[in-house]
């Protein structure tokens, strides 16, 4: 099934930009539709910091990101799980595929969605609460759809040369060189 | 570059929070880059430890928690440390040193008896000395 990205009365275009590139050992983008003024990815940390049952979750999420992956140990398969059963289904081409950031402990109620273009470079979006046993079934169907719908695009520009992954500086540039990537 | 939202939450983290994250980052990533190089899989594992495949699975994709008991066999079946515990050492009358294990590497370098002849640069310009 396709799925349109036209959730939430969103235009269906959007940017990638950098969401951080401090972290020693990988750089993270993120998505940010044409008409909003929040990325995805900081929709999802804030959204999940003014709620108290998961604000200790969400500064846990935060630290593995930026820390456990940004600066420790880079976008390793270890550190990604992979929901093989699920990716399946997506309408993504290509070696990539979407990805839960699952913060390895029991239990971890929330989850954020990637995109691993190298160890290096990483696409974050939105995420949610996993409260099913699929993404599906979840209460973050919504966000993984739209995630999808991301990674498919996303994964037709890197095979077209609309992106350009530029590993030596560990960073996208569009296909002219610049550093503005609309999608 | 960072997001500000990232850095403001970030700064808001209690320090214990990251220390626990990336602690239990590190032996996520220790334990199977161990698995990985020992060459075993979650089968070989789960007959070494006596336990049902299932339940090594749910230690090594985090539905489980490790424990300090079940760290301890791993790292008895895999044969090498997964934490390491600095130790503090007295040193001098009243000074203190903390001591961290490494892993033991080995530098040693092959005894060679055999010896090789050097070679004679012949292009070398005589000085004369006459």
């Amino acid at each position: 099934m396709y799925f349109c990205l036209q959730t939430n009365n969103k235009v269906n275009i959007f940017a990638l930009e950098i969401w951080d590139d401090e972290a020693a050992k990988c750089t993270f983008y993120t998505v940010k539709y044409d008409d909003a003024e929040t990325n995805e990815t900081d929709l999802f940390f804030e959204k999940y910091d003014a709620i108290a049952e998961y604000k200790e979750a969400n500064q846990e999420l935060l630290s593995f990101v930026l820390l456990s992956i940004g600066n420790d140990h880079g976008a390793i398969d270890e550190l990604f799980n992979r929901d093989e059963n699920e990716v399946k289904g997506l309408p993504v081409q290509g070696k990539r595929t979407i990805e839960n950031i699952t913060y390895h402990f029991p239990e971890f109620p929330l989850r954020l969605y990637a995109l691993k273009i190298t160890n290096n470079i990483v696409i974050l979006f939105n995420g949610g609460i996993k409260d099913g046993p699929t993404n599906q079934t979840s209460s973050l169907h919504l966000e993984w759809r739209a995630a999808c719908e991301f990674a498919k695009r996303i994964n037709e520009a890197l095979q077209d040369g609309t992106i350009i992954v530029n590993e030596k500086h560990r960073k996208l540039t569009n296909y002219d060189g610049s550093d503005e990537i609309i999608l | 570059m960072r997001s500000k939202v990232a850095q403001r939450i970030l700064a808001e983290t209690p320090e214990e929070t990251k220390i626990f994250a990336r602690l239990y980052a590190d032996i996520v990533v220790r334990v199977n880059q161990l698995l990985k190089a020992k060459g075993f899989s979650q089968k070989d594992l789960a007959d070494k430890l006596e336990k049902r495949p299932s339940e090594v699975n749910k230690w090594l994709v985090g539905e489980h928690n490790f424990t300090l008991r079940s760290l301890a066999k791993l790292e008895a079946e895999l044969g090498e440390p997964i934490i390491n515990v600095p130790q503090r050492k007295p040193m001098g009358t009243t000074g203190y040193v903390t001591l961290y294990k490494n892993n033991v590497i080995n530098t040693d370098v092959p005894y060679t008896s055999a010896w090789k002849k050097s070679k004679s640069n012949n292009k070398t310009a005589l000085a004369n000395v006459s």
